[in-house]
């Protein structure tokens, strides 16, 4: 009975070792694509700050302060 | 025995079996091994291919004037789509825009490939596009100019594809343009990226800086058009340049256009007139020759020279006279302040041919600047050989010559630059991806002693702090006196050639006018130019009437916003 237990809880061990190992592997695949994903998202940002730069840009420069301040 | 029959009969079938696929595995194994290999890699590769943004380009102080934003374009493939209608009703909610708007959209569109739709939609408009069958989001740089047709013509424009046509996006353009990159992944099953295989950087475009000072090219547009349409003026210009290193700090062109909506523009208003429309300067040349006599000791500060009393005719070069009163003894000074003709004409006559072409040369004439931007004419200088006896007397008071806008400005920031060379120019320094700055040779060089002059520095002085300080002072230029600086200038109000006869219009006339200050140290010359101010508006026509109050303004506002804010 006792050797049965330990077989049983030896192939739990082996089984659970190799599934780790295999999502191991994976590990770098990933955190690439993770990576990949806020890359993409900080670049996203910087681009709607870009955005809102030029909006701003567009209001306070000389042209346009001295077309308001004529009207 | 039949059993045994039945057992063989069935071993020699799995045998067979195991044969078969033994055999199928070679093949694919083995035999089609490249094959299969290739479409594995195509299946678990993908790619992302990299615009690069194109360069910034700013003024001195680092106001943006053009530049690029990623945007997503959402757009349909007409050729996929069984039913644009259909599709075109999926889209709509997600778009928030009429369904008709977007079947219009897609129906007229010439490219069967693709169908613009929205420009500059959001991230969830793409995600939720993105999964209506036929329709794709693409991301594009999109070029802005905040401040609208302010320097339009310095600047320049580019197209849809991002190539720049004019101004400094296209002198530029291998700069501004950078080089695009592609990125290589595998991705798993869902196309999700998983590993880099390979990289090829994208490169973006330089970032440039203008000399030009946004707020000191405001003064200049503002005042240039206001007198422009007040005279109903065909056209006019107004530069603003710094005479010690040639730096441009306002180019106003007009009439002008807005690089945000060039299809209401007129092709000819594209051109920028400051460098490309060449006209005969008139009396603005004045005293740059009277600098290049005094120089070559033909004629000396002291001595008269008879001006006719206002008609001075001759066997080789017809009849000259003055555009007021005639005069009779006048010094050089004097020609200059009173803008004699024929003290010009006669002091052409004593130069003759060889130095008049040759120190007109020198200073620039017949030449383009070599200003960085595209377009430049070279103005027209014939050279002497084909000078006659009308040429040697004509060419000092500004006829039988034609010159740009910019090279006046040259001219003049030479004088003013106490007789040294200068090279007019817009780009200060240029600034790489990592954030270094890399200064433009010729900025640095400028600034440093100069080497050589055109004219010695002591003629140049004495032209600009006597005889030009006069012109405002006491002679035709005195609507530009300011209270608070020393001005100097001269003005020029030349006729305009008929165009299919011979002779020059008495109703066409170039009105000009050049000045700057502080006389005993030039810190800025602004030259402004109007064609064709209306003679019968009745508010005159001459270069002190027309555009020296507008030169004056610019200068003023000009010095005295540098008081505050030095470059």
């Amino acid at each position: 009975m006792k050797l049965r237990f330990y077989f049983v809880f030896a192939v739990f061990c082996f089984t659970a070792i190799l599934l780790f190992a295999a999502h191991l592997r994976t590990a770098n695949d990933r955190v690439f694509y993770q990576i990949c994903k806020q890359k993409t998202y900080h670049n996203r940002l910087r681009q709607q700050l870009a955005g809102r730069q030029l909006r701003l840009e567009s209001m306070i420069n000389p042209a346009a302060v001295s077309e308001r301040l004529g009207r | 025995m039949k059993r045994i029959r039945i057992t063989i009969a069935m071993f020699t079938l799995l045998i067979v079996a195991l044969g078969l696929l033994i055999w199928r595995c070679w093949y694919l194994q083995y035999s089609k091994a490249e094959h299969y290999s290739a479409v594995s890699i195509k299946q678990q590769e993908g790619f992302i291919g990299l615009k690069p943004q194109r360069g910034v380009i700013l003024d001195c102080r680092g106001r943006v004037l053009a530049a690029s934003n990623e945007v997503q374009t959402i757009f349909a493939e007409p050729r996929l789509l069984d039913d644009p209608k259909e599709t075109s009703t999926a889209l709509a909610p997600i778009l928030d825009m009429g369904a008709h708007i977007i079947c219009e959209l897609i129906n007229d569109s010439k490219n069967p490939g693709f169908a613009k739709i929205v420009i500059g939609a959001d991230v969830n408009q793409c995600i939720a596009a993105d999964r209506v069958y036929g329709v794709g989001v693409q991301s594009d740089w999109q070029r802005h100019y905040p401040m609208g047709g302010l320097t339009a013509h310095v600047v320049g424009f580019t197209s849809i594809d991002n190539l720049g046509l004019e101004g400094i996006e296209l002198q530029y353009q291998k700069e501004l343009t950078g080089s695009a990159g592609k990125n290589v992944f595998l991705a798993d099953a869902f196309r999700r990226p998983v590993r880099l295989k390979q990289i090829s950087g994208v490169s973006d475009g330089v970032g440039i800086i203008l000399t030009i000072d946004a707020t000191i090219q405001q003064f200049a547009h503002a005042e240039l058009s206001k007198q422009v349409e007040s005279y109903q003026a065909e056209s006019g210009v107004a530069v603003v340049a710094e005479p010690k290193t040639g730096a441009i700090l306002a180019m106003v062109s007009m009439p002008d256009f807005d690089p945000t909506n060039l299809n209401s523009a007129d092709a000819n208003d594209l051109r920028n007139r400051t460098i490309s429309d060449q006209f005969e300067p008139g009396s603005l040349i004045k005293p740059i020759i009277v600098a290049i006599a005094l120089d070559d000791k033909t004629v000396n500060r002291t001595e008269k020279i008879f001006c006719e009393n206002g008609s001075y005719s001759g066997k080789g070069f017809g009849r000259i006279g003055e555009y007021r009163r005639g005069f009779a003894d006048l010094t050089v000074r004097e020609i200059l302040v009173n803008s004699s003709n024929i003290g010009m004409a006669k002091i052409g006559q004593r130069m003759g041919k060889g130095k008049l072409y040759k120190g007109l040369t020198f200073f620039g004439f017949g030449k383009e600047t070599g200003i960085d931007l595209p377009g430049e004419a070279p103005g027209l200088l014939w050279p002497p050989e084909k000078w006659t006896g009308y040429s040697v007397t004509r060419i000092p008071f500004g006829q039988e010559i034609t010159v740009t806008a910019m090279q006046l400005v040259r001219g003049f920031c030479i004088l003013a630059n106490g007789g040294h060379p200068v090279r007019p120019h817009l780009v200060r320094a240029m600034v790489d991806n990592n954030g270094e700055i890399i200064p433009r040779p010729y900025f640095e060089t400028a600034k440093q002693s100069n080497i050589g002059y055109v004219v010695s520095p002591e003629v140049a002085k004495w032209v600009v702090t006597d005889p030009m300080v006069g012109v405002v002072n006491e002679g035709t230029g005195t609507r530009a006196k300011l209270k608070k600086w020393k001005v100097f200038g001269k003005t020029g109000t030349a006729n305009i050639a008929k165009p299919n006869e011979r002779g020059y219009s008495e109703r066409d006339y170039v009105a000009s006018f050049v000045a700057g200050a502080p006389a005993d140290d030039p810190a800025v010359i602004v030259l402004v130019s109007i064609r064709r101010p209306n003679v019968s508006l009745g508010k005159g026509y001459t270069g002190g009437a027309v555009a020296s109050p507008v030169a004056a303004a610019i200068l003023e506002k000009t010095l005295t916003y540098l008081e505050k804010h030095p470059l």
